[in-house]
């Protein structure tokens, strides 16, 4: 059991097998001296910058042609990103457009001056560029509280509409030949919308989109700050904060998934305070709003026992319908949820362990689940923090896991003790802290080997047993002791 | 062939093959032809022969048959079809029969009906439960159900049980014929028992969820989370500046500390033995726990009342589940009842022991479980003054000895101690009124105790005189120190409370707050029959019973019973002081008359003759007429079985009763309301959770609300919100403030509640639902409390219309119209109907068709059904208009110029 942290170390970064052991020494982020300044040894030969605002979190795609320019071969590309930007991305996600077998690459935050405006990502590509050589690199990530309601406070029955302000030129390192950004929106829409002068702003509405560009030469860490303003009547949910609890139990052949949130609505706020008349009202004529009334789970087929509380107990506003096929947890939290409103909850359910978990040739155990099982909703959910604890058997050791989430999000990983009902020595448990994630890696899978020798399954029986017996021993000799001072004459 | 004339046996065939059969086979037929022919030829002596080769053939057939079936057997195996000869004949109904894959086919209609609305299980939590059949029987039908004869059905086992308790468990004993047997089966007994007053109290956990009740267990709740977190000691010094704003509330120094402590320490020792069990299902489950725990006290005491151990059963299970007391100690009742009652039947077990054996240490343990009783629940009171009661009829009655003088001054010594720990009560014992009596006692035993010493070493007319003389004096030097003791202040005069335990009218004339909770009503006649039932009738029977022996520990039944009767007929909430001893005095009665009634033997007229011959010796004894008669036992067998099968048809029904009357009037929880949906599935309305949540989690932390004090607990333990005033209701003057402000006009309220800096309001409001329990039923008590602090500002008479109805639609008062309550209740309510057709479903009144305006609030939050409704407080105006120019400026509503000349904007005192 002692021995079981020495290996969490070792455990924290691995994006994807091939990845994990030549790179598990390099995997914390590296200190450059606060001057420093990415060299200037590539070009963007050609860059397509893709926004997409249709979710609640933005989406962002970067198709870019890089070439060295340089005399050596190179392999490290910084991408810049502000200070307040990298707070609140995640999920970076870096591959090769044109060579898809080359896996996703590393990337990671340089660390480096804290005060700094501007930081970096480096990607290390796998090997090295040539001279004069070029790569298509598709580089994607995730920005998180993105958007501002505008305005900021509307009436109940109003639509609302955000505001994302963003450069029209892609923050980079390097000089860009030739860019273009395209923004895609959920709806038609549009309100407002940054006009640029001689740089062909052109716009197709029937499509959704905007295109910015494109333009030509713009030297190393030029900007356009331009913004867009447009309709979004649907909630925008945030979880600041997700712990999801994994129990994994042998002797039961049980998983239980217990999920603590809590979600807030990052919209606009209600300029008159809530009238239940109007919200009534409104259920019948316009149904569409932006106050969260539902959530939906699909949680994995064979789920069952679910539960929906919050601080105060049971919400009985839930329905769970589960067959062979789906197994589907609808909630509904107390109130319609509106802007700046919050609401924590819990859900958990429980699953056949056979579902989830495989013996091994070697005798060990797999355990396979899902990483995120957030709800799944049009309008896309984000999450601020979220910490996975998988709670393994006592006395489960040798704990390994991997997962497909990208690595840029992943802050931490150990093992440690949790302690619950008859445990002497605590349970293993695995603890993943994850930040900036979204509801698109709800199907990534976290994958955990570890060993539960027999004598580990054993104890906590030969416990109970043995603590039970020596009551009644004990009980047994308490009742033979004489205590009386006179003794009995016959 | 004459070489096989001897006989086949069929078990040398099934060595051979085939090919030897037929050869045999061939022989035989030859060898039957041959005979045969002999047969007609001549009359041979071989003739009999022929049977015997017959049944050879026969033999042989017999077995190529099953051979070659066994081959083709064989042969068909695997395949599909199996000729008909090979299969099984069985019948044609089984033959013509669905094949079970068939059978198992399910509609695709009929499967979507299955998982939609499949077969409603519930599970137990409660390990207990396991513990007996009839008991899950009951756990079974638990939510399916209110219909009696279903009810009836299943709680046939337990009603056995009941009965089996008395005299089959005599005869059971009979047949194993030893002490130890008897003991086993007792314990067996009591722990079906316990097991079963536990269970019979989860039906709102089983209908609805773990959940705390009502209003004050959200306090005790809040409480105990506060121990829980914090420690014994910040708890003991707790000062809560989240109630009473702004006043606050010394928490930890007003209130009986031994029910949090109790769940405190069940949590810590549960925490200890690595079962962290949560403090809310801790607290859910402490009630039923505990009554498990009353009911073996109540076969404790009944016990030192009667020989028979039966009584002691009976009246176990009596406690067990008597509506009396399950009304205060269902599953998420945490209130200070729920361990007071335990603690109040063990306390006077312990006194009958320590008074019976004269025992030193039985005292003490008495004192220990008074004081524990004094820190839980503050109708210790009762036992502060039934036991010196006991103390003292008994001394009236000549009986005084130094077992009474032992036992009582140890309990009051040590109890007095003991109770004076805890800071609530503090000197209370020897400064109130309602301790004297204990005092008083205690210093008579000492003198009657050095009377006794003088009696024994002076002679008797000196003792005489002396005896006058220092009864006379210390009587004197008594009552003077009283009446100078009371009037200089050091004895409390008696408290309003304590009056009104006397003259019911009391309070209402004097007290509004006190008359306005409905547990503190005078009891209404068939409250004793829905909480007692047949014992009611049974425990007068039980107090004759105890007269007829009068030992001491009778006496107490008899003292306690007078005085229990007293006071549940003042207080609906004192019926629980009374049902102990009407269980215990009704399981006497039972017990006598099935001792006497259930006994197969048939006396024998000599037996009586003995019997009366042995009676005549000792006639000294005085008595009733009919008790000089010796008991000798029934004759008719007939009489006997219809007297025992009537008692079992009662004891049926009180357990028919008991659990009808805790599903229907005790499981609910009040927080949660449950409805039915047209179909019959259960809907649940959760209005006050909802807005409670809404609350929590969307106002300011420090946010003050400010609601009628019933809700004050509630919204402190679910919303985790300051207010303002709560059920503590120490402070009778914040809440007829709180009275005021909503029962006067906006003008009038406005500057109230800025005063004390509120945020919110919340009002509770029926009218959509119909649901009774709402802020405008409760409205007249407010402006009564109100009344009783600004009489010339509130008046209740102003709230009725001149021919005296209390009314809310168009015909109301204007000042009933006016009032903050009103305006907040209908405000915003008329536009959820058709023009005009507004109605109040809870008093059945048509609203006007214009709803109040609100200038100085706005609407903040309505819960789903409207039960909930929360406003907020409007600011002081930008403009520095007051709220309602500015609001009438908003409505589009041109100022009267010369209305607003002589108006000077109202000046508010805010600093």
């Amino acid at each position: 059991m002692k021995t079981s942290g020495v290996f969490s170390a070792l455990l924290s970064l691995l994006s994807l097998a091939s990845a994990a052991s030549s790179k598990s020494s390099s995997s914390s982020s590296t200190t450059l001296p606060s001057t420093f300044r990415p060299p200037q040894v590539f070009k963007n030969a050609n860059l397509v910058h893709i926004i997409s605002v249709e979710k609640n979190y933005v989406k962002e795609n970067v198709n870019v042609l890089v070439q060295n320019i340089d005399k050596e071969a190179q392999d490290e590309y910084f991408v810049p990103f502000t200070a307040d930007q990298l707070s609140r991305l995640g999920g970076v996600e870096v591959k090769d457009r044109k060579d898809s077998s080359a896996g996703p690459f590393v990337a990671e935050v340089v660390e480096f001056d804290k005060d700094s405006d501007i930081q970096y990502l480096r990607i290390r590509l796998p090997n090295a560029l040539a001279p004069g050589a070029q790569r298509t690199l598709g580089i994607s990530y995730y920005l998180l509280k993105a958007y501002n309601p505008l305005p900021a406070s509307i009436k109940q029955e109003e639509k609302q509409y955000l505001s994302f302000p963003f450069s029209a030129y892609w923050l980079s390192a390097y000089d860009t030949t030739k860019q273009k950004t395209e923004v895609k929106f959920p709806s038609g829409a549009i309100l407002d919308y940054t006009k640029l002068p001689g740089s062909g702003d052109v716009e197709e509405f029937p499509q959704k989109k905007l295109t910015y560009g494109p333009f030509d030469e713009k030297p190393a860490g030029a900007t356009e700050p331009v913004s867009v303003r447009f309709e979004f009547n649907k909630p925008v949910t945030h979880v600041s904060e997700l712990e999801r609890d994994i129990e994994v139990s042998h002797w039961g052949g049980n998983v239980a998934f217990e999920e603590r949130y809590t979600l807030h609505h990052r919209g606009a706020n209600l300029s008159s305070l809530f009238n239940r008349v109007k919200w009534q009202q409104s259920q019948y004529y316009q149904p569409n709003s932006h106050a969260l009334k539902e959530l939906k789970f699909p949680l994995r087929p064979g789920s069952a026992d679910p539960y929906y509380t919050d601080v105060i107990g049971n919400v009985s506003t839930s329905k769970f319908r589960s067959n062979k096929r789906e197994a589907l947890l609808e909630v509904k939290p107390r109130y319609p949820l509106f802007g700046g409103w919050k609401y924590p909850f819990t859900i958990g359910w429980n699953s056949d362990a056979s579902h989830f978990l495989r013996k091994t040739a070697a005798g060990g155990f797999v355990l396979n689940v899902p990483f995120l099982e957030g709800p799944k909703q049009a309008e896309g959910v984000e999450y601020e923090q979220v910490q996975i604890r998988v709670i393994l058997p006592e006395g489960a050791e040798n704990v390994q896991y991997h997962t497909s989430i990208p690595t840029q999000s992943i802050t931490s990983t150990s093992v440690g003790v949790h302690k619950t009902f008859l445990d002497t020595i605590g349970r293993t448990a695995l603890i993943i802290k994850a930040r900036n994630l979204v509801d698109d890696f709800r199907d990534r899978d976290l994958v955990i080997t570890y060993d539960y020798p027999l004598a580990a399954a054993l104890r906590k029986p030969l416990i109970v047993f043995g603590s039970a017996v020596a009551v009644f021993v004990s009980a047994w000799l308490v009742g033979n002791l004489e205590l009386k001072f006179d003794a009995k004459k016959k | 062939m004459s070489q096989s004339s001897g006989k086949v046996k069929a078990g040398q065939l099934w060595s051979k093959n085939k090919d030897e059969l037929t050869k045999q086979l061939g022989e035989l037929k030859t060898e039957l032809g041959q005979l045969r022919i002999q047969k007609i030829v001549s009359s041979g002596t071989k003739l009999t022969k022929i049977h015997d080769i017959r049944k050879s053939i026969a033999r042989v057939l017999t077995v190529i048959n099953a051979k070659q079936r066994a081959q083709l057997r064989l042969f068909y195996k695997d395949k599909k079809y199996l000729p008909l000869d090979l299969r099984a004949k069985q019948t044609r109904a089984i033959r013509r029969r669905l094949s079970a894959e068939d059978a198992s086919r399910v509609l695709e209609k009929t499967k979507k009906r299955q998982t939609h609305f499949p077969q409603r299980k519930f599970a137990v939590k409660n390990q207990q439960i396991a513990l007996s059949h009839c008991v899950t029987a009951m756990v079974d039908w638990k939510p399916l159900t209110s219909n009696l004869e279903r009810e009836g059905q299943h709680h046939e086992p337990l009603q056995h049980r009941a009965i089996m308790s008395a005299d089959p468990l005599q005869a059971l004993a009979d047949a194993g014929q030893g002490k130890s047997t008897r003991s086993v089966l007792r314990v067996l007994i009591l722990t079906l028992i316990a097991g079963a007053a536990i269970s019979s109290r989860l039906f709102s956990v089983i209908r609805f969820e773990s959940i705390i009740h009502e209003f004050d267990p959200w306090f005790n709740f809040r409480a105990t989370k506060y121990l829980v977190a914090n420690g014994f000691y910040n708890f003991w010094d707790w000062f809560d500046d989240r109630t009473w704003h702004p006043l606050g509330r010394v928490t930890g120094g007003t209130l009986y500390p031994g029910l949090m402590v109790t769940s405190g320490a069940i949590y810590h020792a549960l925490r200890a033995l690595t079962i962290p069990v949560d403090i809310r299902n801790i607290c859910v489950l402490l009630a039923p726990a505990f009554s498990g725990l009353t009911a073996i006290a109540a076969y404790l005491l009944t016990n030192e009342m009667t020989p028979s151990s039966s009584a002691g059963l009976l009246a176990a299970l009596f406690m067990g589940i008597t509506p009396g007391y399950i009304s205060r100690s269902v599953a998420g009742s945490y209130d200070n009842e729920a361990i007071a009652i335990f603690l109040l039947v063990f306390t006077f077990y312990l006194w009958i022991k320590a008074l019976k054996q004269g025992s030193m240490l039985w005292g003490a343990l008495c004192a220990l479980f008074y004081g524990y009783m004094v820190a839980s629940w503050g109708g210790y009171a009762f036992i502060t003054c039934l036991l010196p009661l006991h103390s003292f009829v008994l001394i009236c009655m000549g009986r005084y000895s130094t077992r009474l003088y032992v036992a009582y001054t140890t309990w009051y010594a040590l109890g007095t101690l003991a109770s004076m720990q805890i800071p609530f009560v503090g000197f209370l014992p020897v400064k109130t009124s309602e301790h004297m009596p204990a005092l008083g006692i205690f210093g008579f035993l000492q003198l009657l105790a050095f009377l006794d010493y003088v009696r024994s070493t002076i002679p008797s007319r000196q003792f005489q005189t002396f005896l006058w003389l220092f009864a006379g004096g210390t009587f004197g030097i008594g009552l003077l120190g009283l009446v100078i003791a009371t009037s200089a202040g050091f004895i409390a005069p008696w408290s309003g409370r304590f009056y009104s335990l006397w003259d019911t009218g009391y309070a209402k004339i004097h007290i509004p707050i006190i008359a306005s909770v409905s547990e503190h009503q005078p009891t209404a006649w068939p409250a004793f029959f829905f909480d007692l039932n047949m014992l009611i009738w049974l425990f007068p029977v039980g107090v004759y019973l105890c007269f007829q022996h009068l030992a001491d520990e009778h006496v107490f039944i008899v003292v306690y019973a007078l005085f229990g009767s007293y006071f549940a007929g003042v207080m609906v909430r004192l019926m629980l002081t009374l049902t102990p001893v009407v269980c215990v005095a009704a399981a006497i009665a039972i017990s006598t008359l099935l001792d006497t009634y259930l006994n197969a033997k048939t006396p024998k007229p000599e037996d009586h003759q003995a019997a009366k011959e042995g009676s005549d010796g000792k006639k000294g004894k005085a008595g009733l007429k009919s008790s000089d008669k010796p008991v000798v036992g029934v004759y008719a067998i007939w009489g006997k079985s219809l007297m025992v099968s009537a008692l079992a048809v009662y004891l049926l029904l009180f357990v028919l009763h008991c659990t009808w009357v805790t599903s229907n009037a005790y499981s609910s929880p009040s927080v949660v309301l449950a409805s039915r949906l047209p179909d019959g599935s259960q809907h649940i309305i959760d209005d006050y959770r909802e807005a409670y949540q809404w609350l929590r989690q969307n106002t300011r932390e420090d946010a003050k609300i400010m609601s009628w004090w019933d809700y004050g607990y509630q919204i402190g333990g679910m919303a985790d919100r300051p207010t303002l005033v709560d059920n503590n209701t120490w402070n009778n003057t914040h809440i007829a403030t709180v009275g005021k402000a909503m029962s006067s006009s906006e003008e009038v309220s406005y500057p109230i509640m800025r005063q004390h800096e509120v945020d919110y309001v919340l009002v509770v409001f029926g009218g959509l639902l119909g649901y009774s329990g709402d802020d405008i039923n409760k409205f007249l008590w407010m402006v009564r409390i109100a009344e009783g602090i600004w009489p010339d500002e509130v008046s209740e008479r102003a709230f009725f219309t001149p021919r005296g109805e209390y009314r809310v639609d168009g015909e109301a008062t204007e000042t009933m119209k006016n009032s903050l309550m009103y305006k907040m209740s209908y405000y915003n309510y008329n536009n959820l109907f058709p023009p005009g057709q507004a109605a109040d479903r809870m008093r059945g009144a048509r609203l006007p068709e214009v709803g109040p305006t609100l200038s100085t609030m706005e609407e903040a939050f309505t819960s789903e059904n409207w039960i909930i409704r929360i406003y907020k407080v409007k600011d002081l105006d930008n403009l520095g208009r007051d709220h309602m120019a500015a609001a009438a400026f908003d409505r589009g509503q041109k100022k009267k110029k010369s209305a607003s000349k002589k108006k000077v904007p109202r000046v508010l005192r805010v600093e």
